[in-house]
């Protein structure tokens, strides 16, 4: 992909969240000023960004939404939650043009159409506010123009500003830039006008003219003027359906090809019908018509010049619904994989940069040691030297580490924009009033994590406003506002991050859940008795648990908040949930600040060395092996007034275990999940920071790893997974 | 300059005219009120320019150069000719 276009989807991807926010909040706060005009300037960025990477239908559509805007600017026309929808809409269409152009690398064709009728919808809705006087132009057009108005398929009025001249317009080299320019009337608005007040540096001129041009395209080439024209169409002559989809130059090429082949000379008839075929293939595929291609080709195959002319016709004849389905198949079918681009702030590459420097200083420091060795420095010296370097290189690589992790974080707001959205139109579909606050947004975390919670996050939002809020007469019937508040809320708590959906609604239904979770079968009847509350609550966290009672298009299936759980701990994290009846729900996802970096401890079982991640050791401990009691094929014991489980590393790798019947157990006790676990270990080693490698390829599906990293002496350490050893 | 009064009857517009002629033009078309503008020579005029030549309703001597002043502009100035005010000052206007 060029790069122009790398950089335009980035961009353009932002300014989408950007207008996306103001126009919600232009929704909550009409009129509020700064939004108007932050949603004007997004439009406007936008569209300039679009006439760069030259995406004319794109540009064309976003001027339609800014002229809407700037009308709200000037309070021209009122904001209603109509036209914030149909802004909405297009930005969304605009967001599936970015998605083609990711997956393609082109801009995507077909792109004409829908744009011309976006502008349609926002020219129909501009046309009750326009702020142009309507005038007897079109009859003084047409008297002045008598029996050339037939041969017109639009007529233009142009009052231009009286500035013009002075902001370096050129009103009539606009109009000569016009193709299919029939005439022109120059008016002069006050005929009764002293001469001498004639001001030549002021643009008093009215245009009127009648051009062979349909409206639309008119409109398009003289947007940058658009509050200034007034577009009317003459007998809207239809248009060729394939003029939409094959674009001019495509036609004529594929139109040169016919008259190339019908060439009279029985010389290389074959030869041009091979060449004059495989350009029309070449040209149709460009505009995304396969199936067009496909039958020049099979009519290639046929060598005859008369069915490859026949095949081209067919192909300028086309209908635009064949086109439209066929277009979007192969928009599927392209790879989804969009790039990856992060932005990173100029200061954090400088900090790195001057870190490589320092690092060079230490590099020459050691050649120079190393000189001095072989010119016979002692012993002694030589350790002294080595030990400073050591310790230098030590703090700088620290430091680098730091640094380059820091790269890879970003704020929050990144994805935490993207939610209101969404809520907004889940809230309207169940049809309950919500109130939606962000909170620390500025919260920093790893890429990966800000990228991959976003999924997650919805289904735990989705799940508050269809299950957690109470419909508005309960609400009011407890003595709530009938208007719910969510949270979504982010923050740094030690190593971790915090994010938390809090809701007032309802608070979990605690005999609903037991009801359900023994209705399914998910625990069994006894166990479920001797739950406590909590304990019956994180049932929703169960996998095929559901509690609405009837399936609704947003949750419901059974599936969601198992895949939270299931998608949080992936990503190394944690979800728990506090719920209190009629008083609200919050559900917290504790998550590593960064995924990179790892703090382990090594131990040693079977002779091998194994990591466990430092974040679920509560604490290494001594067990006497007379307080260690089978269970049946596995083992307790008795800690803290807890019984806690107890698996033997080596026995549950399928390892020999080379433990001799000391009378003492070494155990690792953990917690995942809130459940206490021991592990039985042969020796316990120190404490390290790791680079995490998770496993790919083959050993992508292990179970029970989280991944791999190298030792010192060149061993590879595997760190386990601890939850999986359990289960 | 791409403007130039050559004698108190005539104006001439060559090349391509920016929009700082139309001062000239005006200033000269204030002082001689029935002068020609001689545009044959004159290949593109900038709006304020063709706007001074509208007020004035000049007596035009063409064709000019350029196929868009000769095609649409030119018709356009005759046009509005008919349809403005008689000069306010002098006893004759147009040389008609």
């Amino acid at each position: 992909m060029n790069e122009f276009v790398e950089q335009f989807l980035l961009e353009a991807r932002e300014l989408i969240e950007q207008a996306t926010g103001d126009l919600l909040a232009l929704e909550q706060r009409a009129n509020d000023p700064d939004k108007i005009d932050s949603a004007f300037r997004a439009f406007h960025t936008l569209k300039g960004a679009a006439g760069i990477v030259e995406f004319e239908p794109m540009a064309r559509a976003l001027h339609a939404v800014e002229g809407v805007l700037s009308g709200f600017r000037s309070k021209a026309r009122p904001i209603s939650p109509a036209i914030i929808d149909e802004c909405l809409a297009c930005l969304d269409q605009v967001t599936r043009w970015l998605d083609d152009m990711a997956a393609t690398g082109e801009l995507p064709s077909g792109a004409d159409p829908v744009a011309d009728a976006i502008v349609q919808r926002f020219s129909t809705s501009d046309s009750d506010a326009s702020t142009l006087p309507v005038g007897d132009w079109l009859e003084r057009l047409s008297a002045g123009n008598p029996g050339r108005f037939s041969e017109a398929r639009s007529a233009l009025r142009y009052v231009p500003h009286a500035d013009a001249f002075f902001r370096g317009e050129d009103p009539l080299a606009l109009i000569e830039g016009l193709r299919g320019l029939i005439s022109i009337d120059l008016t002069l608005p006050d005929p009764a006008q002293p001469f001498d007040a004639v001001n030549p540096f002021t643009c008093a001129v009215e245009i009127i003219a009648l051009i062979n041009e349909d409206a639309e395209t008119v409109k398009r080439l003289l947007s940058e003027v658009s509050d200034q024209i007034e577009v009317h169409a003459i007998d809207a002559k239809p248009q060729a359906v394939s003029d939409l989809v094959l674009s001019p130059l495509a036609r004529s090429v594929l139109e040169a090809q016919i008259l190339l082949l019908r060439e009279p000379g029985p010389n290389g008839r074959a030869a041009r019908a091979a060449s004059a075929g495989l350009v029309s293939i070449n040209v149709l595929h460009h505009a995304g018509l396969a199936s067009a291609a496909n039958s020049i080709a099979g009519a290639l195959n046929d060598a005859d010049a008369t069915s490859v002319i026949t095949a081209i016709e067919r192909a300028l004849q086309r209908k635009t619904d064949n086109v439209s389905s066929e277009r979007s198949e192969t928009a599927r079918t392209a790879s989804p994989a969009a790039a990856r681009v992060l932005r990173v702030d100029t200061a954090r590459i400088d900090t790195l940069v001057n870190l490589t420097g320092e690092l060079t200083v230490v590099k020459n420091a050691l050649g120079h040691l190393a000189k001095q060795a072989q010119d016979g420095l002692d012993a002694k010296g030589v350790t002294a030297s080595l030990r400073n370097l050591q310790t230098q290189l030590d703090r700088l690589v620290g430091e680098i580490q730091g640094a380059i992790l820091r790269i890879r974080v970003l704020p929050m707001r990144q994805m935490f924009q993207r939610f209101p959205r969404p809520v907004r139109e889940i809230s309207a579909s169940v049809s309950k009033s919500i109130q939606f606050v962000i909170e620390g947004d500025d919260t920093e975390a790893d890429t990966a994590i800000v990228e991959s919670l976003f999924e997650p996050l919805l289904h735990v939002l989705r799940n508050a406003i269809d299950h957690g809020i109470e419909d508005s007469a309960q609400r009011m019937a407890s003595g709530k506002p009938s208007t719910a508040t969510i949270v979504l809320r982010a923050f740094r708590e030690l190593d971790n991050v915090i994010v938390e959906v809090e809701d007032d609604g309802g608070g979990v239904d605690v005999d609903r859940v037991r009801e359900v979770a023994a209705a399914r079968g998910l625990v069994a009847a006894d166990t479920l008795a001797g739950m406590t509350e909590a304990d019956v609550i994180d049932l929703i966290f169960a996998s095929g648990f559901s509690t609405a009672r009837e399936v609704t298009d947003l949750s419901g299936r059974g599936v969601g908040m198992d895949a939270v759980r299931t998608a949080v701990g992936r990503l190394g994290g944690r979800v728990s949930i506090a719920s209190r009846p009629k008083i609200g729900t919050v559900i917290r996802l504790t998550l590593p600040f960064t995924v990179m970096m790892t703090h382990v401890m090594t131990v040693e079982a079977a002779g091998q060395v194994f990591g466990l991640p430092l974040d679920v050791i509560v604490e290494t401990a001594m067990i006497p092996r007379n307080l260690i009691v089978p269970i049946g094929a596995a083992a307790a014991f008795t800690w803290r007034d807890r019984t806690v489980p107890l698996v033997s590393l080596a026995a549950s790798l399928g390892l020999s275990s080379y433990i001799a019947d000391v009378g003492q157990a070494r155990v690792v006790v953990t917690s995942t999940g809130g459940q206490l676990g021991a592990i039985e270990v042969e020796r316990l080693g120190g404490r390290m920071d790791v680079m995490l490698k998770p496993m790919d390829g083959l050993l992508g599906g292990m179970k029970g790893v989280a991944g791999t990293t190298l030792l010192g002496d060149g061993r590879v350490l595997i760190v386990l997974d601890v939850q999986e050893l359990f289960n | 300059m791409t403007v130039k009064l050559i004698d108190n009857d005539s104006i001439e517009l060559v090349g391509s005219c920016p929009s700082e002629d139309a001062e000239a033009l005006f200033q000269y078309l204030l002082q001689s009120r029935n002068a020609t503008v001689d545009w044959s020579g004159c290949k593109r005029a900038h709006t304020a320019v063709i706007q001074v030549l509208l007020a004035f309703r000049c007596q035009l001597k063409g064709p000019p150069a350029g196929s868009f002043l000769e095609l649409h502009i030119e018709p356009a100035l005759r046009r509005a000719g008919a349809q403005i005010r008689p000069f306010p000052a002098g006893p004759e206007v147009r040389n008609s």
